[in-house]
């Protein structure tokens, strides 16, 4: 007999190495769906096994909280995209250092010339 | 399921990434409509399959391609890894959960009686991202004139 809750701990553990090992921002967020399906799926399948329509119910909640998430996320996805042209999480957090230290120079050549 | 999930995190084709992807979701449905969970089946298939899978691809047209593929000897060689993955959940067992302490509750009876307040609260906290997001894209538009 399948066990759900190895099934379900297996997909978790997939959706972990993928969100700690992989650097574009779309597979970050596919990493995410995996993990929010497998916590659904072992609520659902374990209430199920039990008789209790409560798995069903958490789930119908736990959806709508999942797509609002997921909505907001691909926004801001494809606005980084768009506004940096890379989806590169490495990239992204080099171009904010570059522009910290631009900020920073910025900063002192303005004190220098009031000086 | 396990082998389609792994290939949605491996493959770096994000097109191919969320097919797979998708596929998890066909077969994580087909999984609850087995066990009798029709209404959840019923959810996951419209929800994440259809809607889901639409946002990702959109995603994907505005976000940058990956040129690199990897070779097929790779790609075989995840394939079995990911295998290996789901064997512990078709032989391995914990136990079955005890029926014991089964108590017959009907579905529309735990969504209104039991979680009323939730689906309420669940409600405005979605009307107010729905109207936040309005209220900044109004802005942008009117930012932009």
């Amino acid at each position: 007999m399948i066990n759900y809750v190895i099934l379900s701990m297996t997909l978790l553990a997939i959706g972990i190495y993928g969100l700690l090992t992989k650097h574009h921002l779309l597979k970050v967020l596919i990493s995410i769906e995996l993990i929010a399906t497998a916590a659904s799926m072992n609520f659902v399948l374990l209430a199920s096994s039990l008789n209790k329509a409560m798995g069903e119910a958490f789930l119908i909640l736990a959806f709508s909280t999942d797509t609002c998430v997921t909505g907001i996320v691909l926004a801001l996805l494809i606005t980084v995209s768009k506004k940096y042209g890379t989806s590169d999480i490495r990239k992204l957090a080099e171009l904010e250092w570059q522009a910290a230290v631009e900020n920073e120079k910025g900063k002192s050549e303005t004190d220098g010339d009031d000086g | 399921m396990v082998v389609s999930a792994f290939l949605a995190i491996y493959l770096d084709d994000a097109v191919y990434s969320v097919a797979s992807l998708a596929s998890t979701l066909v077969l994580v449905a087909i999984l609850y409509s087995l066990n009798d969970a029709v209404f959840a089946a019923v959810f996951q298939l419209g929800i994440s399959a259809g809607a889901l899978a639409v946002l990702f691809l959109s995603g994907e047209t505005l976000s940058e391609k990956i040129s690199q593929r990897k070779p097929l000897r790779k790609a075989f060689v995840a394939t079995t890894v990911a295998i290996l993955l789901s064997i512990p959940s078709i032989f391995f067992s914990v136990g079955n959960p005890s029926t014991t302490v089964s108590s017959e509750v009907s579905f529309p009876e735990a969504l209104w009686n039991l979680r009323a307040v939730d689906i309420v609260l669940q409600g405005l906290v979605i009307m107010t991202v729905a109207l936040g997001i309005a209220i900044v894209l109004h802005a942008k538009k009117e930012g932009g004139n």
